[in-house]
Protein backbone atom coordinates (compact mmCIF):
# COMPACT_ATOMS: atom_id res chain seq x y z
CA UNK A 1 0.00 0.00 0.00
CA UNK A 2 1.25 3.46 -0.84
CA UNK A 3 1.01 6.29 1.69
CA UNK A 4 -1.64 7.90 -0.52
CA UNK A 5 -4.21 5.33 0.60
CA UNK A 6 -5.99 4.29 3.79
CA UNK A 7 -8.21 1.30 4.67
CA UNK A 8 -11.95 1.79 5.08
CA UNK A 9 -13.77 -0.81 7.22
CA UNK A 10 -17.46 -1.55 6.49
CA UNK A 11 -18.15 -4.31 8.94
CA UNK A 12 -17.05 -7.62 10.39
CA UNK A 13 -17.76 -11.22 9.36
CA UNK A 14 -16.48 -14.61 10.52
CA UNK A 15 -12.86 -15.41 9.73
CA UNK A 16 -13.80 -18.24 7.37
CA UNK A 17 -16.08 -16.16 5.14
CA UNK A 18 -15.42 -16.58 1.41
CA UNK A 19 -13.93 -13.32 0.02
CA UNK A 20 -15.75 -13.74 -3.31
CA UNK A 21 -18.98 -12.87 -1.50
CA UNK A 22 -18.00 -9.26 -2.22
CA UNK A 23 -16.61 -9.83 -5.73
CA UNK A 24 -19.56 -8.10 -7.42
CA UNK A 25 -19.62 -4.97 -5.29
CA UNK A 26 -17.26 -2.00 -5.60
CA UNK A 27 -15.52 -0.19 -2.76
CA UNK A 28 -16.66 3.14 -1.35
CA UNK A 29 -14.16 4.97 -3.60
CA UNK A 30 -15.96 3.57 -6.65
CA UNK A 31 -13.16 1.33 -7.92
CA UNK A 32 -11.10 -0.50 -5.27
CA UNK A 33 -11.98 -4.16 -4.70
CA UNK A 34 -13.49 -5.24 -1.38
CA UNK A 35 -11.09 -7.43 0.62
CA UNK A 36 -11.25 -9.35 3.87
CA UNK A 37 -8.59 -8.70 6.52
CA UNK A 38 -8.55 -11.69 8.87
CA UNK A 39 -7.34 -12.03 12.47
CA UNK A 40 -8.32 -14.29 15.37
CA UNK A 41 -11.43 -15.87 13.85
CA UNK A 42 -13.04 -12.65 12.58
CA UNK A 43 -12.54 -10.72 9.36
CA UNK A 44 -12.93 -7.03 8.59
CA UNK A 45 -14.64 -6.13 5.31
CA UNK A 46 -12.34 -3.47 3.85
CA UNK A 47 -11.30 -1.57 0.76
CA UNK A 48 -8.57 0.95 -0.01
CA UNK A 49 -9.59 4.62 -0.08
CA UNK A 50 -7.59 7.65 -1.25
CA UNK A 51 -6.34 9.90 1.55
CA UNK A 52 -7.13 12.84 -0.70
CA UNK A 53 -10.80 12.03 -0.02
CA UNK A 54 -10.79 10.29 3.37
CA UNK A 55 -8.06 11.94 5.45
CA UNK A 56 -9.45 13.94 8.39
CA UNK A 57 -9.38 17.33 6.76
CA UNK A 58 -10.89 16.49 3.31
CA UNK A 59 -13.34 14.15 5.02
CA UNK A 60 -14.72 16.91 7.19
CA UNK A 61 -15.27 19.00 4.07
CA UNK A 62 -16.83 16.09 2.17
CA UNK A 63 -19.28 15.29 4.98
CA UNK A 64 -20.95 18.63 4.29
CA UNK A 65 -21.37 17.83 0.59
CA UNK A 66 -24.83 16.29 0.22
CA UNK A 67 -24.06 14.49 -3.05
CA UNK A 68 -20.83 13.00 -1.72
CA UNK A 69 -22.43 11.84 1.50
CA UNK A 70 -25.39 10.27 -0.32
CA UNK A 71 -23.08 8.27 -2.63
CA UNK A 72 -20.78 7.11 0.17
CA UNK A 73 -23.56 6.12 2.53
CA UNK A 74 -25.23 4.08 -0.23
CA UNK A 75 -21.88 2.46 -1.12
CA UNK A 76 -21.26 1.56 2.54
CA UNK A 77 -24.67 -0.10 2.72
CA UNK A 78 -24.28 -1.86 -0.65
CA UNK A 79 -21.08 -3.59 0.46
CA UNK A 80 -22.71 -4.87 3.67
CA UNK A 81 -25.90 -5.84 1.82
CA UNK A 82 -23.86 -8.22 -0.35
CA UNK A 83 -23.46 -10.43 2.73
CA UNK A 84 -27.07 -10.29 3.93
CA UNK A 85 -28.83 -13.64 3.75
CA UNK A 86 -25.55 -15.39 2.90
CA UNK A 87 -23.57 -15.02 6.08
CA UNK A 88 -23.84 -13.14 9.38
CA UNK A 89 -22.41 -9.62 9.23
CA UNK A 90 -21.82 -6.88 11.84
CA UNK A 91 -22.27 -3.42 10.31
CA UNK A 92 -19.94 -0.66 11.46
CA UNK A 93 -21.07 2.94 11.53
CA UNK A 94 -19.73 5.10 8.71
CA UNK A 95 -16.14 6.26 9.04
CA UNK A 96 -13.87 3.56 10.53
CA UNK A 97 -10.65 4.36 8.63
CA UNK A 98 -7.21 2.86 9.28
CA UNK A 99 -3.76 3.71 7.99
CA UNK A 100 -2.68 0.06 7.54
CA UNK A 101 -4.06 -3.49 7.37
CA UNK A 102 -1.97 -4.30 10.44
CA UNK A 103 -3.94 -1.70 12.41
CA UNK A 104 -7.17 -3.34 11.24
CA UNK A 105 -5.90 -6.71 12.51
CA UNK A 106 -4.95 -5.10 15.83
CA UNK A 107 -8.49 -3.74 16.13
CA UNK A 108 -9.93 -7.23 15.50
CA UNK A 109 -7.60 -8.84 18.07
CA UNK A 110 -8.51 -6.17 20.63
CA UNK A 111 -12.28 -6.76 20.08
CA UNK A 112 -13.18 -10.30 21.19
CA UNK A 113 -16.81 -9.18 21.66
CA UNK A 114 -17.21 -9.06 17.86
CA UNK A 115 -17.11 -12.87 17.61
CA UNK A 116 -19.78 -13.13 20.33
CA UNK A 117 -22.03 -10.64 18.53
CA UNK A 118 -21.63 -12.55 15.26
CA UNK A 119 -22.80 -15.76 16.94
CA UNK A 120 -25.74 -13.96 18.52
CA UNK A 121 -26.91 -12.58 15.16
CA UNK A 122 -26.37 -15.78 13.18
CA UNK A 123 -29.44 -16.64 11.10
CA UNK A 124 -31.22 -13.37 11.97
CA UNK A 125 -32.27 -10.60 9.57
CA UNK A 126 -33.21 -6.98 10.23
CA UNK A 127 -36.38 -5.53 8.74
CA UNK A 128 -37.78 -2.02 9.05
CA UNK A 129 -41.47 -1.20 9.44
CA UNK A 130 -42.79 2.34 9.31
CA UNK A 131 -46.32 3.20 10.27
CA UNK A 132 -47.56 6.37 8.61
CA UNK A 133 -50.75 8.24 9.52
CA UNK A 134 -52.62 10.30 6.95
CA UNK A 135 -53.36 12.99 9.51
CA UNK A 136 -55.61 15.01 7.18
CA UNK A 137 -57.83 11.99 6.51
CA UNK A 138 -58.19 11.12 10.19
CA UNK A 139 -58.86 14.76 11.13
CA UNK A 140 -61.65 15.16 8.60
CA UNK A 141 -63.15 11.86 9.69
CA UNK A 142 -63.15 12.93 13.34
CA UNK A 143 -64.48 16.38 12.41
CA UNK A 144 -67.45 14.83 10.61
CA UNK A 145 -68.65 13.51 13.98
CA UNK A 146 -69.60 16.95 15.28
CA UNK A 147 -71.35 18.73 12.40
CA UNK A 148 -74.65 19.29 14.31
CA UNK A 149 -73.22 22.41 15.95
CA UNK A 150 -72.59 23.99 12.55
CA UNK A 151 -76.07 25.56 12.71
CA UNK A 152 -74.85 27.90 15.44
CA UNK A 153 -73.61 31.33 14.41
CA UNK A 154 -71.39 34.10 15.72
CA UNK A 155 -69.31 33.93 18.88
CA UNK A 156 -70.87 30.78 20.20
CA UNK A 157 -70.16 28.91 16.98
CA UNK A 158 -66.59 30.14 17.06
CA UNK A 159 -66.08 28.87 20.62
CA UNK A 160 -67.63 25.54 19.81
CA UNK A 161 -65.46 25.26 16.73
CA UNK A 162 -62.29 25.96 18.74
CA UNK A 163 -63.35 23.49 21.39
CA UNK A 164 -63.99 20.84 18.78
CA UNK A 165 -60.61 21.42 17.13
CA UNK A 166 -58.84 21.02 20.46
CA UNK A 167 -60.78 17.84 21.10
CA UNK A 168 -59.88 16.46 17.68
CA UNK A 169 -56.19 17.27 18.12
CA UNK A 170 -56.26 15.53 21.49
CA UNK A 171 -58.02 12.51 20.04
CA UNK A 172 -55.49 12.30 17.21
CA UNK A 173 -52.53 12.40 19.58
CA UNK A 174 -54.08 9.66 21.67
CA UNK A 175 -54.85 7.56 18.61
CA UNK A 176 -51.31 7.96 17.19
CA UNK A 177 -49.72 6.93 20.48
CA UNK A 178 -52.04 3.94 20.98
CA UNK A 179 -51.64 2.81 17.36
CA UNK A 180 -47.84 3.09 17.56
CA UNK A 181 -47.76 1.00 20.74
CA UNK A 182 -50.14 -1.63 19.41
CA UNK A 183 -48.28 -1.86 16.10
CA UNK A 184 -44.84 -2.20 17.69
CA UNK A 185 -46.14 -4.80 20.11
CA UNK A 186 -47.75 -6.88 17.36
CA UNK A 187 -44.65 -6.68 15.11
CA UNK A 188 -42.38 -7.56 18.04
CA UNK A 189 -44.29 -10.82 18.45
CA UNK A 190 -42.93 -11.88 15.05
CA UNK A 191 -39.36 -10.90 15.95
CA UNK A 192 -36.51 -12.13 18.17
CA UNK A 193 -35.65 -8.55 19.05
CA UNK A 194 -37.19 -5.18 18.27
CA UNK A 195 -36.52 -1.48 18.67
CA UNK A 196 -38.69 1.58 18.05
CA UNK A 197 -36.59 4.48 16.72
CA UNK A 198 -37.66 8.13 16.84
CA UNK A 199 -40.12 8.87 14.06
CA UNK A 200 -38.97 10.96 11.14
CA UNK A 201 -40.97 14.22 11.00
CA UNK A 202 -44.23 14.64 9.13
CA UNK A 203 -44.10 15.82 5.54
CA UNK A 204 -45.95 18.63 3.80
CA UNK A 205 -48.77 16.30 2.79
CA UNK A 206 -49.62 15.83 6.48
CA UNK A 207 -48.41 12.26 6.58
CA UNK A 208 -47.20 11.71 10.10
CA UNK A 209 -44.85 8.85 10.92
CA UNK A 210 -46.07 7.22 14.08
CA UNK A 211 -43.78 4.19 14.07
CA UNK A 212 -40.18 3.80 12.90
CA UNK A 213 -39.41 0.28 14.06
CA UNK A 214 -36.63 -2.23 13.40
CA UNK A 215 -37.24 -5.96 13.84
CA UNK A 216 -34.78 -8.82 14.06
CA UNK A 217 -36.37 -11.85 12.43
CA UNK A 218 -35.12 -15.41 12.10
CA UNK A 219 -34.40 -16.35 8.47
CA UNK A 220 -37.28 -18.43 7.16
CA UNK A 221 -39.83 -16.66 9.37
CA UNK A 222 -39.99 -13.43 7.36
CA UNK A 223 -43.57 -14.22 6.39
CA UNK A 224 -44.66 -13.96 10.03
CA UNK A 225 -43.57 -10.32 10.02
CA UNK A 226 -45.36 -9.85 6.68
CA UNK A 227 -48.49 -11.38 8.22
CA UNK A 228 -48.26 -9.01 11.19
CA UNK A 229 -48.03 -6.03 8.81
CA UNK A 230 -51.06 -7.25 6.85
CA UNK A 231 -53.02 -7.73 10.06
CA UNK A 232 -52.17 -4.17 11.18
CA UNK A 233 -53.18 -2.78 7.78
CA UNK A 234 -56.57 -4.42 8.19
CA UNK A 235 -56.94 -3.15 11.75
CA UNK A 236 -55.80 0.47 11.31
CA UNK A 237 -56.11 1.09 7.56
CA UNK A 238 -59.59 2.65 7.91
CA UNK A 239 -58.12 5.19 10.35
CA UNK A 240 -55.68 6.38 7.70
CA UNK A 241 -52.65 4.34 8.76
CA UNK A 242 -50.42 2.59 6.21
CA UNK A 243 -47.32 0.48 6.76
CA UNK A 244 -44.08 0.21 4.86
CA UNK A 245 -41.87 -2.84 5.20
CA UNK A 246 -38.20 -2.72 4.12
CA UNK A 247 -35.39 -5.23 4.25
CA UNK A 248 -33.65 -7.47 4.81
CA UNK A 249 -31.03 -5.03 6.06
CA UNK A 250 -27.66 -5.71 7.62
CA UNK A 251 -28.48 -5.72 11.35
CA UNK A 252 -27.49 -2.09 12.00
CA UNK A 253 -29.98 -1.72 14.83
CA UNK A 254 -28.94 -4.87 16.68
CA UNK A 255 -25.15 -5.06 16.32
CA UNK A 256 -24.12 -2.76 19.14
CA UNK A 257 -23.53 -3.08 22.86
CA UNK A 258 -26.89 -1.76 23.98
CA UNK A 259 -28.58 -4.63 22.13
CA UNK A 260 -26.54 -7.16 24.10
CA UNK A 261 -28.15 -6.85 27.53
CA UNK B 1 -51.88 8.19 -10.03
CA UNK B 2 -52.60 6.67 -6.67
CA UNK B 3 -50.16 4.35 -4.98
CA UNK B 4 -51.03 0.73 -5.66
CA UNK B 5 -51.90 -1.34 -2.62
CA UNK B 6 -48.77 -2.78 -1.07
CA UNK B 7 -48.47 -6.44 -0.43
CA UNK B 8 -46.00 -7.21 2.32
CA UNK B 9 -44.69 -10.32 0.59
CA UNK B 10 -43.77 -8.23 -2.42
CA UNK B 11 -41.94 -5.69 -0.32
CA UNK B 12 -40.01 -8.38 1.46
CA UNK B 13 -38.55 -9.38 -1.87
CA UNK B 14 -38.00 -5.96 -3.36
CA UNK B 15 -37.19 -3.53 -0.62
CA UNK B 16 -34.35 -1.84 1.02
CA UNK B 17 -31.13 -3.35 2.12
CA UNK B 18 -31.27 -6.54 0.11
CA UNK B 19 -28.81 -7.31 -2.64
CA UNK B 20 -31.32 -7.33 -5.51
CA UNK B 21 -34.37 -5.27 -6.37
CA UNK B 22 -34.98 -1.59 -5.74
CA UNK B 23 -32.33 0.63 -4.21
CA UNK B 24 -32.86 1.42 -0.54
CA UNK B 25 -34.46 4.74 0.35
CA UNK B 26 -32.01 7.50 1.17
CA UNK B 27 -33.57 8.47 4.49
CA UNK B 28 -33.47 4.85 5.72
CA UNK B 29 -29.88 4.33 4.60
CA UNK B 30 -28.70 7.63 6.12
CA UNK B 31 -30.33 6.81 9.42
CA UNK B 32 -28.76 3.36 9.61
CA UNK B 33 -25.28 4.06 8.25
CA UNK B 34 -24.76 7.34 10.13
CA UNK B 35 -26.63 6.66 13.35
CA UNK B 36 -26.61 2.87 13.86
CA UNK B 37 -24.04 0.12 13.58
CA UNK B 38 -21.00 -0.48 15.75
CA UNK B 39 -18.90 2.55 16.54
CA UNK B 40 -15.17 1.78 16.27
CA UNK B 41 -12.64 4.60 16.28
CA UNK B 42 -10.13 4.14 13.46
CA UNK B 43 -6.80 5.87 12.91
CA UNK B 44 -8.34 8.82 11.13
CA UNK B 45 -10.56 10.95 13.30
CA UNK B 46 -14.01 11.39 11.81
CA UNK B 47 -15.87 14.28 13.34
CA UNK B 48 -18.81 12.30 14.69
CA UNK B 49 -20.32 15.46 16.08
CA UNK B 50 -20.89 16.63 12.52
CA UNK B 51 -22.37 13.29 11.60
CA UNK B 52 -24.67 13.31 14.60
CA UNK B 53 -25.80 16.81 13.80
CA UNK B 54 -26.42 15.76 10.21
CA UNK B 55 -28.63 12.99 11.50
CA UNK B 56 -30.53 15.39 13.70
CA UNK B 57 -31.03 17.72 10.76
CA UNK B 58 -32.17 14.74 8.76
CA UNK B 59 -34.79 13.94 11.38
CA UNK B 60 -36.01 17.49 11.43
CA UNK B 61 -36.18 18.07 7.73
CA UNK B 62 -36.32 14.89 5.73
CA UNK B 63 -39.50 12.87 5.77
CA UNK B 64 -38.68 10.72 2.77
CA UNK B 65 -36.06 10.22 0.10
CA UNK B 66 -38.30 11.85 -2.50
CA UNK B 67 -38.77 14.84 -0.28
CA UNK B 68 -35.01 15.06 0.24
CA UNK B 69 -34.40 15.06 -3.51
CA UNK B 70 -37.08 17.69 -3.99
CA UNK B 71 -35.28 19.81 -1.45
CA UNK B 72 -31.92 19.23 -3.12
CA UNK B 73 -30.60 17.73 0.14
CA UNK B 74 -28.64 20.86 0.89
CA UNK B 75 -30.16 21.36 4.28
CA UNK B 76 -26.91 21.74 6.20
CA UNK B 77 -25.47 24.43 3.98
CA UNK B 78 -25.34 27.67 5.90
CA UNK B 79 -26.41 25.88 9.05
CA UNK B 80 -24.76 27.72 11.94
CA UNK B 81 -24.48 24.55 14.05
CA UNK B 82 -22.79 22.54 11.37
CA UNK B 83 -20.58 25.45 10.36
CA UNK B 84 -18.96 25.52 13.77
CA UNK B 85 -19.09 21.79 14.45
CA UNK B 86 -15.34 21.45 14.80
CA UNK B 87 -15.12 24.14 17.46
CA UNK B 88 -17.96 22.59 19.40
CA UNK B 89 -16.16 19.26 19.35
CA UNK B 90 -12.99 20.79 20.73
CA UNK B 91 -14.92 22.58 23.45
CA UNK B 92 -16.79 19.41 24.37
CA UNK B 93 -13.54 17.47 24.59
CA UNK B 94 -11.93 20.15 26.70
CA UNK B 95 -14.92 20.33 29.00
CA UNK B 96 -14.90 16.54 29.37
CA UNK B 97 -11.20 16.50 30.23
CA UNK B 98 -11.64 19.29 32.77
CA UNK B 99 -14.62 17.54 34.32
CA UNK B 100 -12.75 14.27 34.54
CA UNK B 101 -9.79 16.04 36.15
CA UNK B 102 -12.15 17.69 38.64
CA UNK B 103 -13.99 14.42 39.31
CA UNK B 104 -17.33 15.77 38.11
CA UNK B 105 -19.75 13.41 36.40
CA UNK B 106 -20.24 15.00 32.98
CA UNK B 107 -23.49 13.15 32.31
CA UNK B 108 -25.40 14.82 35.14
CA UNK B 109 -24.70 18.18 33.54
CA UNK B 110 -27.33 17.77 30.86
CA UNK B 111 -30.06 17.20 33.45
CA UNK B 112 -29.67 20.70 34.82
CA UNK B 113 -31.68 22.38 32.09
CA UNK B 114 -34.81 24.17 33.23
Amino acid sequence: MTPTEAIYVYGVVRGGTAPDLFADVGGIDGRSPVRLVVADGTAAITSAVPLSEFDAEPLERNLKDSGWLERKVHAHNDVLAAAVGKTVVLPLRFGAIYTSEEHVREMLRASPELARRLERLDGLLEFGVKGVLDAAALRSRLADNGVDDAADTGGRAYMLQKQRERGIAEEMRAFAAACADASHERLSQAAEDATANPAQPSDVAGREMLLNGAYLVRAGREQQLGDAVRELEERFGADGVSYELTGPWPPYNFAGEEAES
Amino acid sequence: MSTPARRPGELLRNAGGGSGGQPAQLADVLERVLDKGIVIAGDIQVNLLDIELLTIRLRLLVASADKAREMGIDWWEGDPFLGRGQKNGELEDRLKRLEQAAGIDGDSRSDDSD
